[in-house]
């Protein structure tokens, strides 16, 4: 039996069956969002990232009292750099690359300390952890598979960084037929402009890529469906 | 679907590269042979950017849209030249609509250009409709790749990946509407594919002119995240012979 929930959202209420739905949270990594980690090391606020980790906190509690699938990811390459592409290597001559010893161990490489997610959100067991070569969770991962077979049909997705990683996912799920609800306070780039134009660019033309809204909207509704009287 | 058609051997020793690009001198290997690189002309579609198609029909300023083609135009006529593999996509779907996702469906009726529903160029978004077709000013040559797509994104549900790894291209040269979502939905998967790519500030263009700029910033940051841009004007004067 499937109950609908209603999120008011831009550009329009979104509705989702928490019984098919998947909260995705992208690349909360120490690397990217601890204080001196890479992302710091190479010029950014981290703090411009940290303020979705306690609402990503919340969300997930509430998201796993009432049992919603949840999804991690990770970007990150094998030790041997045989899944990092050239071009994403060598590009730009940046001052650490990918596979250097970083403050938190070797940078973007599975199993160092940096690559993994922040403590506040550790993953529980039993929760998916999808490691990713690249922006988007979809390509070169079990990602689409997974969802298949669990028969989801809605995301809702937070992370980092909002115009990276996050809209890229968030548009390789909107081509796969997925409906996406974006949580903006859940998510967060390491520049403010692209927080904003990049949420603008989801909800834009009717809602191309998705919808957007506030964790605390989304837990309301999450929570009104789940108290409602559930039929046999 | 399409079939590859031979090409001819492009000519030896032609290279694109370095080229004047932000945020730095594309591409990241130096420079390229013209046969590992392919042009790549996403979504020049009437519904999008021809007079009387759709997003003309709904009000638009298709100025915005076709500021791309003059400088397409030119670039086409010069890596033609030169043999380089051009790719053209076009976004569309079954006359029976088998390849449209619901909501996809759900949400273009929201904005009033239902997907499948009469248009002033066909039925919307339809393959073999008259909207649907590559505008004459970057119309595709004989023998040039078209690649379609139903979605954003010109690597999901198609060739394009098989096309381009069959020819040995490593290297994309982006162009096309808009710029913010099939251009830069295509870049981010290119780009996750390990191709090599540059986008042109001049060969696209969007109906947010907001967005246009801000989707050409975004590829700067963190020393390239996706790429590099420039304009068509630069690589035209990165082609050398060796």
């Amino acid at each position: 039996m499937s109950t609908h929930a209603t999120v008011d959202a831009m550009p329009s209420p979104y509705t989702f069956d928490p019984a098919t739905t998947a909260l995705l949270v992208i690349d909360m990594q120490r690397d990217f969002l601890e204080p001196g980690g890479f992302g710091e090391t190479l010029g950014n606020d981290v703090n411009q990232l940290r303020s979705a980790i306690a609402p990503t906190e919340a969300l997930l509690g509430a998201c796993r009292a009432v049992g919603l699938t949840i999804i991690h990811t990770r970007e990150g390459h094998l030790p041997d750099l045989s899944d990092c592409p050239p071009a994403k290597l060598h590009r730009g001559a940046p001052s650490m690359r990918i596979g250097d010893p970083g403050p938190k161990g070797r940078i973007l490489i599975r199993g160092e300390y940096g690559h993994d997610i922040v403590d506040e959100l550790a993953p529980l067991p039993g929760e998916p952890v999808i490691d990713k070569p690249g922006k988007g969770a979809f390509y070169a991962t079990e990602l689409g598979q997974l969802l298949e077979s669990g028969g989801v049909r809605s995301l809702i997705v937070t992370g980092v960084t909002t115009e990276v990683c996050v809209h890229t996912t968030v548009r390789e799920a909107n081509d796969r037929g997925y409906e996406c609800l974006v949580l903006s306070d859940c998510v967060g780039s390491y520049f403010p402009e692209f927080q904003r134009v990049g949420l603008q660019m989801i909800a834009a033309q009717g809602g191309i890529f998705g919808w957007v809204a506030k964790s605390p909207a989304f837990i309301g509704a999450l929570q009104r469906s789940a108290a409602l009287p559930q039929a046999a | 679907m399409q079939t590859l058609v031979p090409q001819p051997d492009p000519p030896t020793g032609v290279r694109i590269g370095p080229v004047q690009a932000e945020p730095y001198r594309w591409p990241y290997d130096g420079s390229v042979p013209v046969a590992r690189t392919a042009l790549l002309c996403i979504d020049w579609q009437t519904d999008f950017c021809g007079p009387g198609g759709y997003v003309d029909a709904m009000g638009y300023d298709i100025a915005l849209t076709r500021a791309g083609l003059p400088a397409t135009a030119k670039l086409l006529d010069h890596v033609r030249s030169l043999g380089m593999l051009v790719v053209h996509t076009r976004e569309g779907h079954d006359p029976d609509l088998s390849d449209l996702p619901a909501n996809k469906r759900w949400r273009s009726a929201q904005i009033g250009a239902e997907i499948g529903g009469p248009g002033p160029c066909g039925r919307i978004l339809i393959k073999g409709e008259p909207g649907w077709e590559i505008v004459p000013e970057v119309a595709p040559a004989p023998g040039e790749v078209i690649v379609d797509k139903p979605g954003k994104g010109a690597f999901y549900a198609t060739n394009l990946d098989l096309v381009l790894r069959t020819r040995g291209i490593t290297h994309l040269i982006l162009t096309g509407i808009t710029t913010d979502v099939c251009v830069h939905t295509t870049m981010r998967e290119a780009n996750d594919r390990g191709y090599e790519c540059l986008i042109l500030s001049d060969c696209t263009g969007a109906t947010d002119p907001g967005n246009h700029a801000a989707a050409l910033h975004m590829v700067t940051m963190q020393g390239g995240v996706f790429g590099c841009v420039a304009t068509s004007d630069d690589v035209i004067a990165a082609t050398t012979t060796s």
